[in-house]
């Protein structure tokens, strides 16, 4: 799951909660998913390594 | 053409004048061409029948010497000068006497930076025709790339800007970079090299094409058909960030976006990593809210409807200072049913009592 798609779903989670809709056990799934996908955004912020790679060059004919 | 030569035994020998002979008659049969450069050592006099002048590669300062009868040269009122960009139409040609190659002019036409912009205009607006630099083409940029490609010369300071400004931006950012020639007759091709390289790289997801300011000539690569074709149908986005504001090289109307400074290409291609974070914690907080305002407005509702079953419930009556009488566990709803003496059971909305019936009425 890239961090864009874990943002994504985090995002829609709340939006889901805030509206009021869910029932009080569909609520706690989805709260613990939510927790779930928080530590995974952050994992992807923290241990994602930058890096800089030269391309090999190639001669130009 | 038989050029004559003398034998010394099994030896075949040329007089010089034969063989410069010979030369220029194989050379006749070369074709006429035409050939770019900048005209130097331009020599015109009165008296001489013929115009020298040599012509100069800008790219690499090669140079060949080129001649013109002086009547159809002042017959072109080209009033040519030392410096100017030509295109000499004509084909090369031995002088016998000094065994000297030359360019013996036919024709030659003035090509500077006029001739180069409408050049330019024509190629831009065939182009445009074409589609290339339709809104509609033009792709979204991705949030969160997993790769960036950096086109870029090998000359430090366009490479760094930018380099600079995506790690300062977004510390995991992963960027493979692409050197190459950025000006020069062999930057065109170059460039598309590096373009169709960084394609095969199957995670990369956008590029970003860096060069700083030059001159007029220094930028025309990037006005090249090959670059500007292989931008427009390069498979991932890609950023140009060629030159200053004010210069247009046709690559800025392929791309999908032009970044004017280092920095803008990078807030372009990549997400601010301070923003995501704080975005992130704000995130959290609503989701760790959620779940409370959630049971709160439930236990609200809850409430709500226990308000209501009170105040329908008998005992919601009591409570407004009504009370129940029984006798013999029957509920009392006249006096008849009841007579002096008679033991009653009194209910409340708090507690209760027995009494004693004293009198009917």
């Amino acid at each position: 799951m890239t961090f864009e798609e874990a943002a994504r779903e985090l995002e829609q989670i709340v939006q889901q909660l805030e509206s009021g809709q869910a029932d009080l056990d569909s609520a706690i799934k989805l709260w613990e998913r939510g927790e779930e996908l928080h530590r995974i955004c952050l994992e992807k912020l923290d241990s994602a390594q930058g890096k800089i790679e030269a391309l090999a060059p190639r001669q130009p004919e | 053409m038989k050029v004559e030569a003398r034998q010394y035994g099994d030896r075949k020998v040329f007089t010089v004048s034969a063989f410069n002979r010979g030369v220029a008659s194989w050379l006749t049969r070369l074709p006429t061409v035409w050939v770019e450069g900048e005209v130097t050592e331009l020599r015109r006099q009165e008296r001489w029948q013929t115009v020298f002048f040599t012509l100069k590669d800008p790219g690499d300062g090669a140079s060949l010497p080129v001649s013109m009868p002086r009547g159809q040269f002042d017959a072109l009122r080209l009033e040519l000068g030392n410096g100017e960009q030509v295109h000499v139409f004509g084909r090369p040609e031995l002088f016998e006497a000094r065994g000297d190659l030359r360019f013996r002019a036919l024709s030659i036409e003035r090509f500077g930076v006029g001739d180069h912009l409408a050049a330019l205009e024509r190629l831009k607006n065939q182009l445009a025709a074409e589609g290339l630099f339709a809104a509609e083409r033009k792709r979204r940029l991705p949030k969160f790339p997993r790769r960036v490609g950096l086109v870029t010369g090998n000359d430090a300071a366009a490479k760094r800007d930018v380099l600079t400004a995506i790690t300062t931006r977004f510390p995991p950012a992963r960027v493979v970079v692409a050197e190459t020639y950025v000006q020069g007759p062999r930057a065109a091709p170059a460039l598309v090299t590096a373009i169709e390289d960084l394609c095969e790289i199957a995670d990369l997801d956008v590029i970003v094409l860096a060069r700083g300011g030059g001159s007029f000539e220094d930028l025309l690569p990037f006005s090249d058909e090959r670059l500007v074709r292989a931008v427009a149908s390069c498979r991932v986005p890609i950023v140009s960030a060629v030159g200053h504001e004010q210069d247009t090289p046709l690559t800025d109307l392929a791309a999908d976006v032009r970044a004017s400074t280092p920095s803008l290409a990078a807030r372009l291609v990549v997400p601010n990593s301070d923003e995501l974070r704080e975005r992130l914690a704000q995130t959290r907080s609503r989701l760790q809210r959620a779940p409370l305002h959630l049971v709160e407005r439930k236990r609200a509702r809850l409430d709500g409807a226990y308000g209501r079953l009170r105040a329908l419930s008998p005992r919601g009556t009591l409570d407004r200072g009504y009370a129940i009488v029984r006798t013999d566990g029957r509920i009392v709803r006249g006096s008849a049913e009841l007579e002096t003496g008679s033991r009653v059971d009194v209910e409340l909305g708090e507690g209760g009592f027995g009494a004693t019936v004293e009198e009917t009425r």
